[in-house]
This record gives structure tokens, C-alpha cells and sequence, in this order.
């Protein structure tokens, strides 16, 4: 199982987030992958936090991931709504693609020539979700809004997408408290899961037990110097 | 020493980039076949094997590769930059190969992806044997172990028992993970994002 991390990207500076609405500024792109290269970090996702349709920061982001050093896998999603979007990633120091509201409009045309291009591996599902009253809601990012499970066809995304991020929305920068429950009620093969939001040593033993994807491990990797290797030690 | 990058308009060029820069290697990236001026060329792959094949096609560099690796210049191939190299894959229904290895491609299995670290190691003996020559000299370690990172879905079997194969993993035994054949390299994991192991492999084979 991989251990990685998540950074959020939004106008060419790297934010940690809580809650899925406090957003902390935290620097440079650059700095915060070298760190957490130096740690070893199986991978990173880079997302961007877009709230809405209007989305005037994409090519200032496109820089900064193209003037991105590193060594490790990247992931990038956040805002990736159309071919001409797809096309501005060539050459970018990125290996995995990162969607969501493709996923949950079933956007098959943007989905395959994202497929085409980069390929059947690179394609990641984003579910940011949060559980009020036993009931799971998934964000639908281009409405900024949550919609309930029962509106999703997780068929769909566990055919067009490779690996499928289930992201902790309510425990965002909290400690071992992802809902797990989540396994259970939405139907995707565990070696395709990739758990963050609120995601603490306990939480790693649970996706290691369950045979999870991987983890991705929010805000906390850049707290503490030794947090990573803990956590992989985990 | 300059290394030449292939851009046929798919794959994380600037990746490897990135990676020969940590090694103080000037890469070039090349759009034409007639940029060609390198006797060591890189084939970056990520993608589906259809349209990359069509790419490389509609680009000439189909030719030129063959070409390039006859008058015995060395070539690296990564992921399916290297499942390329074989005679054909399976992939979107079929698609042929540059034929330069003996072997195809065909899928891991049903919904099954290797995208993992896994260990992996070389001996500067093997490209010996193999007789790959490295000319760079940028090291003098005689072996390499570490982990290197995998993302795929396909891989190669390699068919021919006068090379050096070493395959991915008990698990993946029946794909290559690296395949030595004289002045060709193929790797299916992606050294420019394996962190320090994809510099001191590149530091190897250089």
C-alpha cells in the first residue's frame, strides 16, 4: 500500500484546508514537494480546490505544476472540465489525472480522450463526501453543492476510473477520524481505493488490513518534520 | 553529452527532464525526426498504445528509431515508450510494435493495475553482459537496490531468452520489469519519478 499525501493548489500557492472550508495559506508548491520528497513520499496529489464553474486561476496553476522539480508521482486534478484543459497538461511533470465532476456527470467523451492521452492508469475519481445522519452526500464541485449517493452511478466511475480518492470532507484536518463506513456503502474493489480526509495512524492500519489502494494524508504531513516516516511506519 | 528527449505530444516530458538535469546531463526535448543529433535517445511513454503508435507514425519517428538503433546508437525506452519496442500489443484491439524486441504486450488482468513501489536492482554486470556500454561514467557502483514506482495496467513478456529480462515481482513474473538487448533499454517503471533510484539508475546505464 502507498502512503502519500495531498497538497491543495490555488493560484499558484499551496493551501492546507479544514474542514473543507478553512483554507491556510502555506507557500510555495516547490517548498512543499521538496519536503515531502525528502520524506520519501510514495505520492502526491495536487489538488485545486474549485468551489464553482468560473475558474480564472487554471492557467496560473498550469505554470506552477509546469515549473514543478520532482521525482515523485504526481497526481492533478481540480477544475479539469474540457479537452483544451487535457491538452494544457502535456509535457507537465504529472503522471495521474485527477476528476470529479466528469465523473458524476458521466462525461465519457472527456473521460476517454483524457484515457487516450494519458493513458487507462492515469485516471483517478475524486469523491469528496461527507455522512449526515447515516446518509453519505458526495460534493458536486461544478455546482458547489452536495448531492446525495443514490444520485451517483458508482458503476460508472468504477469502470471509467483506475483508482477512486474518497475524500473525508467533514474530517478534513482532523486525526483517525475518517468515516470508514464509507467502504461499505459505496461498491468499488478496495485495491482501487485511495482514503484521505482526517486520516490518522489508526486509519492507515485500516487501510492496510482492508488492502487499500493507498492513503493520502492531508495537512498533518507538513505539520511535523517526522510525521511521514511515522506514519509509514505505521 | 546531450540526451534527446522524444516528444511526440503525449507523456511527462518534463519529468525527465527534470531527472537528467539532477545529473548535470544537457537534455534536449525534439519534436522532428531531424532534430535527431544524439547518440542516446529517450522514448517517454504515457498514453494508450493506439494513438501513441499513430503519433509516432504521423511523426516519422517510427523509422527513425529503427534507424537510429541500426547504426547502433542507444535508445531508452520507458513504460509504453518500452512496450512500443516489442512486436505488438494488445491494447485497443491490437496494435503492432516497432518489432525491435522480441515479445508483446498484453493486459495484467481483469481490473488489475500495478501502480506501486516495488524493489528492484541491477548489477552493472548485466548491461555488460548484455553488452551495454555506459559512456557517461557517471558511476562506479557495480549494483543498484532500491524501489522504483510502477503505473500500469499492460506489460511485456519478453520472448527472447538472449537478453537480459528481469521481471516486475513474483506476483508479475510473467513481465518484464527491465529488458537489456545490446544498445536498447526498456524499463516499465517510470525512473524519472522513482525518486534517488531513478538517478543512480540512469547514472548506471549513461
Amino acid at each position: 500500500m502507498r502512503v502519500g499525501a495531498t497538497l491543495l493548489l490555488l493560484d499558484g500557492y499551496c493551501y492546507q484546508s479544514y474542514n473543507w472550508q478553512i483554507l491556510r495559506p502555506l507557500g510555495k508548491l516547490q517548498n512543499a514537494v521538496d519536503i515531502l520528497e525528502q520524506y520519501q513520499c510514495d505520492e502526491i496529489s495536487i489538488i485545486r480546490p474549485i468551489r464553482d464553474k468560473d475558474d480564472k486561476t487554471f492557467l496560473n496553476d498550469i505554470k506552477t505544476v509546469a515549473n514543478l522539480k520532482s521525482l515523485t508521482p504526481i497526481s492533478f486534478g481540480g477544475g479539469l472540465r474540457s479537452q483544451e484543459h487535457i491538452d494544457m497538461l502535456h509535457k507537465l511533470p504529472i503522471e495521474r489525472l485527477i476528476f470529479s465532476t466528469p465523473f458524476i456527470e458521466q462525461n465519457t467523451q472527456l473521460l476517454q480522450y483524457a484515457k487516450n492521452r494519458f493513458g487507462n492508469q492515469a485516471i483517478q475519481a475524486l469523491l469528496p463526501f461527507k455522512e449526515l445522519n447515516n446518509q453519505i452526500y458526495i460534493f458536486h464541485s461544478a455546482n458547489n453543492s452536495f448531492i446525495p449517493l443514490e444520485q451517483i452511478d458508482i458503476s460508472f466511475i468504477d469502470k471509467y476510473a483506475n483508482e477512486v480518492i474518497l475524500f473525508d470532507t467533514k474530517h478534513e484536518g482532523d486525526k483517525n477520524h475518517f468515516y470508514r463506513d464509507i467502504l461499505n456503502k459505496i461498491d468499488i474493489p478496495n485495491h482501487k481505493i485511495i482514503i484521505s480526509g482526517g486520516i490518522g495512524k489508526d486509519d492507515i492500519k485500516f487501510a492496510q488490513n482492508n488492502n487499500l489502494a493507498s492513503v493520502a494524508i492531508e495537512n498533518k504531513v507538513l505539520h511535523t518534520e517526522y510525521s511521514i516516516k511515522e506514519y509509514k511506519n505505521g | 553529452m546531450t540526451v534527446e528527449i522524444i516528444d511526440i505530444g503525449m507523456g511527462n516530458i518534463y519529468s525527465i527532464q527534470n531527472l537528467l538535469y539532477k545529473l548535470n546531463i544537457d537534455a534536449k526535448i525534439i519534436t522532428t525526426v531531424e532534430q535527431i543529433k544524439s547518440d542516446f535517445l529517450i522514448l517517454p511513454g504515457v498514453g494508450s498504445a493506439k494513438l501513441y503508435m499513430e503519433k509516432l507514425q504521423q511523426s516519422k519517428f517510427d523509422k527513425a528509431i529503427i534507424k537510429h538503433i541500426k547504426a547502433n546508437k542507444r535508445l531508452l525506452g520507458i513504460c509504453l515508450g518500452f512496450q512500443i519496442l516489442g512486436e505488438y500489443s494488445q491494447e485497443d484491439g491490437g496494435v503492432q510494435g516497432l518489432g525491435l524486441l522480441k515479445g508483446y504486450t498484453s493486459k495484467l488482468g481483469n481490473n488489475i493495475s500495478n501502480n506501486q513501489w516495488i524493489n528492484f536492482h541491477l548489477k552493472k554486470q548485466n548491461l555488460i553482459e548484455s553488452k551495454w556500454l555506459p559512456q557517461a561514467k557517471l558511476s562506479r557502483k557495480q549494483s543498484i537496490d532500491g524501489r522504483v514506482f510502477y503505473n500500469h495496467e499492460y506489460g511485456f513478456v519478453c520472448e527472447d531468452k538472449n537478453v537480459y529480462s528481469q521481471s516486475i515481482s513474483l506476483g508479475l513474473d510473467k513481465y518484464s520489469s527491465i529488458v537489456i538487448d545490446k544498445n536498447i533499454i526498456g524499463v516499465q517503471f517510470h525512473p524519472e519519478k522513482s525518486q534517488t533510484m531513478g538517478i543512480e539508475l540512469l547514472g548506471m546505464v549513461l
